[in-house]
């Protein structure tokens, strides 16, 4: 642990500006003690970068969940006041961009479905590809996915690949403004034209839970998110915008780069954060061009989803209508949004970068559906396929990072790392015997997630409910999974 | 010629900008074998050429037998679809600059049998480095992982600076040489091992003046244990070494890059050997000996 850092609270630490040159605003860190302690040492080098980049306002932060990545760590909060010659940096966003979470809703409970889990898992498995190079079963021209990436989940709902009320349900409602094709690269089409219904790789995954009443936190929160059944199924996913994304990124960090300091005099300490002012021709192309990935990103959701409801449909003999499979909620991890929120009394135009971040908005605030007007914003947080995951809510103190919060469970460990350590084909069987059925496109891919690489999910639901970022509504236990 | 002898592959990796693609070019300008490269895309390599898709690449022929590959698949997937398709002497991938190559070294020993890992080169721009005080969390990764570190662009930036560049460099991955470079252009010899179309060159010492190197041919057999054991406590100075070695239950092909060893069955009518590295001369002598050591006889 680095030795300037401050305790704010048990849950809270700060490194001062003193704790670099060039740092314009002091970096938070929240997690536990014990949290702390198991955070890799580049994470603070790497918040502490971010807290140098122009125009940031307040603070950088960190999640919980928080470990290093490219530039920004993962988990890693910034918010750029657009007015003061605030930044947009690629590596504050992620090449996963809109990676995210959402979470359906069914009214069957574990027994009914515990006979059908292998039959379930296994029709995922086939209509829900999974892979690197997962081609899905959505075939589309690249002009076609063009109004893809500018529609996102409408594109899909208006090709009756969903319901009107999976819209509302969606941040932005499933399309955010602004997203304009003529900002993307042929590449990035040709990566992205195929891949949409599809899981990928890596951390991705696909997994029917159940919402046992012993582990309900807050009963008349879940109540209202449509959790209202002992022992009720629920299917919860993780995927983004898989190869347009990355090449989204990739092409304006090269672009970034050759800007960055000749033309607009900005220098930064480490490259992997470049970045380019806002309101230039650069960062405006690139923001639309992000936000075509968030589009996509959406519609690859929105289509998963139709496959969920086709496949519980078909193994129940039920239409998904009749099986209740409501969404929750559908939350983005890795985006900037320009959003307004008060510093020092005033209201701002602040762009939000949320990299391994979940925008966690309060009760009675702009942006999220009337339905949760009083509840707060659903936060869907992922944990390892072995151990859980959570769902909380967007609480009012969350305003101290810009109403964000965690993400997951956030890796300690490498995903070689986590490779070299287990064998996919015993995990596989271990988990069975505890009742979780796992079917993934390869052995390494199960090996890389085991419960054991990732950080305690109760550790960082815990730092993220005594700091105030969001509540915990309900600990969710998986049965079966599709691993990306 | 035997045919089972495993494929090279080498990766190249480093951050964006950092001089891959040039490199990629030199090297298939300079290097008379049949080369597959696999890249993310074609990008400035693309000339035009006929576009042959396959099931996990898109393949460009380059002239020579050369093949450019576009990834669309699983890596694997399109390593073992290369190879069956193009059948090339040498497969080199180019990672994109925001790749952490310590998953496809993993990828490679783990899932891909029929390719031996011939090295890791990472390329840094070196003006980049003077220009940016830290290095990020992927590019330490690439220097983490590599065989051999290519400090690209020294045309740049002053000899002071130069030093600083590969101190902190070395500061990250000890074991790895430096090279310092100009505009790609690197000996070969340097980089890549040999394979079964028996390239054997020692490095010319056109750009590389701080690497010697030395060869041992001899027509006695080699005790492999003995000479197992003399490789394992090489030391540093030698980066690389490659050549053909004859024993006395079969005969190897035989590549060494910073510590990795690895034999091969191959026909050979001749122990030859190459070693290549820094200060070579304060240790050629005691290689030398203890290499006649494990001629049989002695």
């Amino acid at each position: 642990m680095v030795k300037d850092i401050e305790r704010i609270t048990d849950t809270i630490w700060e490194l001062p500006t003193s704790y670099r040159d060039g740092m314009r605003v002091p970096a938070r860190i929240y997690a536990t003690e014990k949290l702390l302690q198991a955070v890799d040492e580049a994470v603070f080098e790497q918040i502490a970068n971010v807290a140098t980049l122009p125009g940031i306002t307040q603070r950088a932060f960190c999640m919980p969940d928080g470990h290093s990545g490219y530039g920004f760590p993962i988990g890693g909060v910034a918010a750029m006041d657009i007015e003061q010659g605030g930044v947009i940096s690629p590596g504050g966003i992620g090449f996963d961009i809109n990676c995210g979470m959402r979470l359906v809703v069914t009214n069957l409970t574990y027994d009914e479905v515990k006979p059908h889990i292998r039959a379930l898992v296994d029709r995922l498995y086939e209509r829900v590809p999974a892979g690197v190079g997962s081609r899905g079963f959505i075939k589309i021209s690249k002009e076609e996915f063009k109004r893809v990436a500018e529609q996102g989940a409408r594109w899909a709902v208006d090709s009756g690949l969903g319901w009107p009320e999976d819209l509302e349900l969606t941040e932005e409602s499933g399309c955010i403004e602004g997203a304009d094709a003529d900002t993307i690269s042929d590449r990035a089409v040709d990566r992205g034209y195929n891949q949409i219904g599809t899981l990928g790789s890596g951390n991705h995954y696909l997994e029917i839970q159940v919402a046992r009443p012993e582990n309900m936190l807050d009963s008349e929160l879940a109540h209202a998110f449509g959790i209202n059944i002992p022992n009720q199924i629920v299917i919860m996913f993780h995927c983004g915008s898989r190869g347009f994304g990355h090449q989204v990124a990739t092409d304006y960090l090269q672009a970034f780069l050759r800007v960055m300091e000749p033309k607009y005099g900005i220098r930064i300490l480490d490259r992997e954060l470049a970045c380019a002012p806002f309101d230039s021709p650069e960062g405006q192309a690139y923001f639309s061009a992000m936000k075509c990935g968030i589009n996509m990103s959406f519609a690859n959701r929105q289509v998963i989803l139709h496959r969920i409801r086709e496949v519980f449909a078909k193994v129940f003999g039920r239409s998904a209508e009749d099986l209740g499979m409501h969404m929750v909620y559908d939350v983005a991890h890795n985006t900037a949004k320009l959003e307004r929120h008060k510093v020092n009394g005033h209201m701002r135009a602040l762009l939000v970068h949320r990299k391994g971040a979940t925008r966690a908005f309060g009760p009675e605030m702009n942006g999220i559906p009337e339905r949760y007007r009083h509840t707060g914003q659903p936060v869907i947080l992922g944990g390892s396929m072995e151990t859980g995951s959570y769902l909380l809510t967007g609480v009012a103190q969350g305003a101290q990072t810009f109403f964000s919060t965690a993400h997951g469970s956030g890796r300690t460990m490498s995903r070689t790392q986590a490779r070299k350590q287990w064998r996919g084909q015993d995990l596989q069987r271990e988990m069975a015997s505890r009742g979780i059925y796992v079917r993934s496109a390869s052995w390494r891919g199960i090996a890389e997630e085991a419960g054991g690489a990732y950080k305690n999910i109760d550790d960082v639901v815990h730092a993220c409910a005594q700091a105030g970022l969001s509540r915990p509504v309900m600990r969710l236990s998986p049965v079966g999974n599709v691993k990306g | 010629m035997s045919h089972d002898v495993r494929t090279p592959l080498t990766l190249i990796t480093g951050p964006l900008g950092s001089g891959k693609t040039t490199l990629l070019r030199y090297i298939l300008a300079t290097l008379p074998t049949k080369i597959a490269i696999l890249m993310n895309e074609f990008g400035e390599l693309a000339i035009d050429s006929r576009i042959i898709q396959g099931k996990n690449i898109q393949l460009m022929e380059l002239g020579g037998g050369c093949v450019c590959c576009s990834l669309l698949g699983e890596f694997d997937a399109a390593v073992r679809e290369i190879i069956d398709t193009a059948k090339p002497e040498l497969i080199v991938v180019e990672t994109t600059g925001l790749a952490e190559p310590d998953a496809l070294v993993f990828d490679i020993e783990d899932a891909l049998p029929q390719v031996r890992l011939d090295g890791v080169v990472t390329v840094m721009d070196a003006d980049a480095m003077t220009r940016y005080p830290q290095l990020g969390h992927t590019t330490r990764m690439q220097i983490e992982a590599a065989d051999v570190v290519l400090l690209n662009k020294t045309d740049l930036i002053s000899a002071q600076a130069l030093d600083e560049a590969g101190t902190q460099i070395a500061r990250i991955n000890k074991r790895a040489p430096i090279l310092p470079i100009r505009q790609g252009k690197v000996d070969p010899a340097l980089l890549f091992g040999i394979g079964h179309d028996r390239m054997i060159a020692p490095p010319r010492h056109t750009h590389q003046p701080e690497f010697g190197s030395f060869s041992y041919v001899t027509e006695q057999l080699l005790d492999r244990p003995c000479f197992e054991r003399l490789m394992a406590d090489l030391g540093d100075s030698v980066y690389r070494a490659k050549g053909f070695v004859r024993c006395r239950e079969a005969s190897y092909l035989f590549n060494f890059v910073i510590g990795r060893l690895t034999l091969e069955p191959f026909e050979a009518k001749t122990t030859e050997l190459v070693f290549i590295g820094t200060e070579l001369e304060q240790h050629k002598d005691t290689i030398l000996a203890a290499l006649q050591q494990c001629e049989e006889g002695n």
